[in-house]
């Protein structure tokens, strides 16, 4: 190795030794030039002067990385130096690479070693065979193991293993009902606990099941006698997060109070449960799901601006499994695996059961409304059917007329009506008064009462009625479609 | 055999012993024909191989010296190209760094000077007396006494010597131009005239040199006035060499031990006498280094004989590189167990 010009950084107390090196240097490698550059220290084992001179020195250097090559040599200097000097060529305030040299380990050999180390861990094959190797864990953690094939899905998932390990920032996952967004929060948990990133737990709570002052009283906790009914002090489940992650599925259900709260336990970190006059702390971040479309609630008026623009950073649009045909065989392993380990029983089919089966699932009869919940209904149904035998093509015949006709008059990504209607009132229905009927009913679900409802949804005509029902309007509305009030409320709840 | 000037000459550096000899040979060949080399596979045969810095030192000066153009000049580089201009006397200065000999850069680059139109002075730093090269007194009592039979006007001089590791020496080397050089046989050695063993220490006790001294003295039963202890304090480094010079009126040969940390003095002075020994137990003149050292300039001359020790591998390497770039043959015959006949016609 021939080192062009050496950079002798010494104090001002050291000249004369600086000097011996400097001609020492210069008549044992003729080739080189010796620059020296005095910095006084006064205390060399401190980190914050050592650094910031250190610095100083690459900031003021005129390094020209086109023509030259650097090398920072680790050899001499107190243990901070060496330190320093580490991380300034870590960070490529040094743009060059790390050079440790010593003695000969022949014992009478004059000429010493020296090694070069380069901080580009790409550029070492086994260790980024290593990262490799770990990112792929990390990736089959958050797809649980299920081998998926589809390009868009899997650099998502990708994604979100990157911002899983690397952000303590909230998640939105968005995406229709059953496409698993409860199954990636839970993974995202186990990724980041595997990782030592989180030391909590993990909370999940449907939105849509909470309610009034109980919504309040459950996520942020209340005191004793804090509202009618609190006949006990409990926690909330913001503060049993604490360190951990909340998932709060079907956010846009939440109400407008909560959300300011939640927004506030976010920013802060801290939040006043009901009837406490101090608050409590606690870290937590937010994975939130939703399949409701959030920047149309905020328009609406149904979800805070601030707390959206909070959540919308990292942002993932689950595909519904209809718009990934390519992983449905894997994910019909993974039902099987998943019916095996819950029923201790093996589930396999026969080679033409199963090519009927993934024909049909893939083809585009299959509408997969439901998603993977409508796949691991079905899994489970040809299991059972099956028993102890093979899953044959008599079987696969059944389960195929049940979907066909589960699905038969739903339109493409909408179960609202589905859930509601008997597939024969559905099929009764005009597609205008379809139409009509599913936006009222996403109304109401907004709703608290059938008069807030109501005066939502008839929020012109009302103005002009000398006395205004709305609510009956409403009612009698609902009524025509065989409906009312409280099991459109109940279908949500138990709907996600 | 002819070969169009212009098209380099393909040199495959992982001939004979592979090292750094058979890329000094070609060095001097091509500056002395004015016929451009390309040699690959340098130092093929070496766990480091490619260039070192002491070879990069040889082809730097080379490249001064004759207006050369370079491609490959780089350390680890195994592929060199050479296309020499002509050659030019004058004053140069040539440094090389810790493991670097002067006298193997002063090997690439004598006889060109020599027959340059131009007289030459050269100041070379670093060592002068290394392991594994000529030590500088070698170059000076051995080698350049018979090439000034051939013509060769130089002096050099050793201002202060250089050791290895440390290195700092240097030596004043003045060359006057020849038009050619001479044939010459050299098939005996004459009388013997004197001999002379000499110990030089730097930087460490001087006892070491007076127990090589007592060790030689006893081997070759010398008398007091041909032992020699040179204590060199102005060199920089630490560092010990031992020779015993032997002198006839034909030539003189000399034989070099080098003191290393661990090695004991009186083995070194031991091994030292061993090929001196052997030396005297033939009667060809030319010993195994000098025979290396002389085929180059024979070659040059066009023409020549010598009777010689040994054949030694660098002399193989050498006879190959010599009738690539010259019109010569040479030829050796084995005349007993210690005497070979070297010969070297123009115009195979």
């Amino acid at each position: 190795m021939v080192i062009d010009r050496l950079e002798l950084i010494h104090d001002s107390r050291n000249s004369d030794l600086a000097e011996t090196v400097s001609t020492d240097v210069l008549q044992v490698s003729p080739e080189s030039e010796v620059s020296r550059t005095v910095i006084d220290w006064k205390n060399p084992w401190d980190f914050e002067e050592v650094y910031g001179k250190l610095l100083d020195f690459c900031q003021a250097y005129p390094f020209n990385t086109d023509e030259e090559q650097y090398l920072a040599h680790l050899t001499t200097g107190t243990h901070v130096a060496q330190i320093c000097l580490f991380l300034l060529t870590e960070s490529r305030h040094l743009p060059g690479m790390l050079v440790q040299t010593g003695p000969s380990r022949r014992k009478n050999s004059a000429l010493g070693t020296c090694h070069i180390i380069d901080l580009n861990l790409s550029r070492y094959d086994s260790i980024a065979a290593r990262y490799h190797v770990r990112a792929e864990q990390g990736l089959d953690f958050l797809k649980a193991g299920i081998k998926t094939r589809n390009r868009k899905f899997n650099s998502m998932i990708e994604q979100i293993e990157r911002v899983a390990i690397n952000s303590k920032s909230p998640i939105l996952i968005m995406g229709p009902t059953g496409s698993g967004k409860t199954q990636l929060a839970k993974r995202i948990y186990a990724l980041k606990r595997s990782r030592n990133q989180v030391k909590g737990e993990l909370v999940s709570v449907n939105c849509g099941t909470l309610r009034g002052d109980a919504a309040m009283a459950a996520l942020f906790g209340h005191t004793k006698g804090a509202f009618t009914g609190a006949d006990v002090e409990r926690t909330g489940l913001l503060k049993t997060a604490d360190k951990g992650i909340v998932f709060l599925d079907e956010i846009s259900e939440l109400g407008l109070d909560e959300q300011a709260m939640l927004l506030h336990a976010l920013e802060e970190k801290r939040f006043r449960p009901m009837g406490a006059d101090r608050e409590v702390e606690s870290d937590f971040q937010v994975i939130a799901g939703t399949n409701q479309d959030l920047h149309e609630c905020v328009r609406r008026g149904n979800f805070r601006a601030d707390l959206f623009a909070r959540i919308n950073l990292w942002t993932y649009q689950l595909p519904g499994l209809a718009e990934r045909r390519e992983d449905i065989e894997p994910n019909l392993d993974y039902e099987c695996r998943r019916f095996e380990e819950m029923h201790g029983r093996k589930v396999r089919f026969n080679k033409e059961a199963r090519k009927l089966y993934l024909d049909f699932a893939t083809g585009p009869e299959a509408k997969w409304s439901g998603n993977f919940r409508d796949l691991s209904s079905s899994v489970t149904r040809m299991a059972t059917m099956a028993g102890p035998k093979r899953i044959n093509e008599a079987i696969v015949d059944g389960e195929l007329e049940r979907l066909r006709s589960q699905w038969m008059h739903q339109h493409p990504g909408d179960d609202l009506l589905a859930d509601l209607l008997t597939p024969d009132q559905l099929a009764g229905l005009d597609l205008f008064d379809q139409l009509g009927l599913r936006e009222t009913i996403r109304i109401c679900r907004q709703h608290e009462t059938l008069s807030e409802a109501g005066r939502r949804l008839f929020q012109v005509s009302r103005l002009r009625k000398t006395s205004t029902n709305d609510a009956n309007r409403l009612k009698k509305y609902l009524e025509r479609f065989g409906l009312n009030w409280s099991w459109i409320r109940e279908t949500r709840m138990t709907s996600d | 055999m002819t070969t169009l000037p212009d098209i380099p000459i393909e040199v495959d550096g992982s001939h004979g012993e592979g090292g750094g000899q058979i890329l000094r040979s070609s060095l001097a060949l091509s500056m002395l024909t004015g016929r451009p080399f390309a040699i690959r596979n340098i130092r093929a045969g070496r766990q480091k191989p490619g260039l070192l810095r002491q070879h990069l030192a040889a082809v730097k000066a080379a490249g001064e010296i004759s207006h050369a153009g370079l491609s490959g000049a780089e350390l680890c580089s195994a592929e060199l190209g050479f296309q020499p201009g002509p050659v030019d006397g004058g004053s140069y200065h040539f440094a090389v760094g810790t493991a670097g000999s002067t006298m193997l850069i002063l090997q690439t680059i004598l006889l060109p000077l020599c027959l340059a139109r131009e007289p030459s002075e050269v100041v070379l730093e670093g060592g002068t007396h290394n392991p594994f090269a000529p030590p500088f007194d070698f170059l000076h009592r051995a080698f350049l006494p018979v090439i000034a039979r051939m013509g060769a006007k130089v002096r050099m001089k050793l201002e202060k010597p250089g050791f290895y590791p440390a290195g700092g020496g240097r030596v004043v080397v003045h060359v006057e131009p020849c038009p050619a050089l001479r044939p010459i046989d050299l098939l005996e050695r004459g009388e013997l005239k004197s001999r002379a063993a000499v110990a030089m220490v730097s930087n460490i006790p001087l006892q070491v040199a007076e127990r090589e001294l007592k060790l030689g003295r006893r081997r070759l039963d010398l008398g007091e006035q041909e032992l020699q202890a040179i204590n060199a304090t102005e060199a920089d480094g630490p560092g010990n060499v031992f020779m015993v010079v032997l002198e006839f009126s034909n030539l003189t040969e000399l034989f070099t031990g080098f003191g290393e940390l661990g090695t004991k003095a009186e083995r070194l002075a031991r091994k030292t006498c061993d090929q001196a020994e052997r030396y005297l137990k033939s009667d060809a003149p030319v010993g195994d280094y000098l025979a290396d050292q002389l085929l180059l300039p024979m070659a040059v001359a066009g023409g020549g004989s010598f009777r010689c020790t040994a054949l030694s591998s660098h002399f193989q390497t050498n006879v190959g590189v010599i009738e690539q770039f010259l019109p010569i043959k040479i030829t050796t015959g084995r005349e007993d167990r210690l005497a070979w006949l070297v010969t070297i016609n123009a115009g195979a």
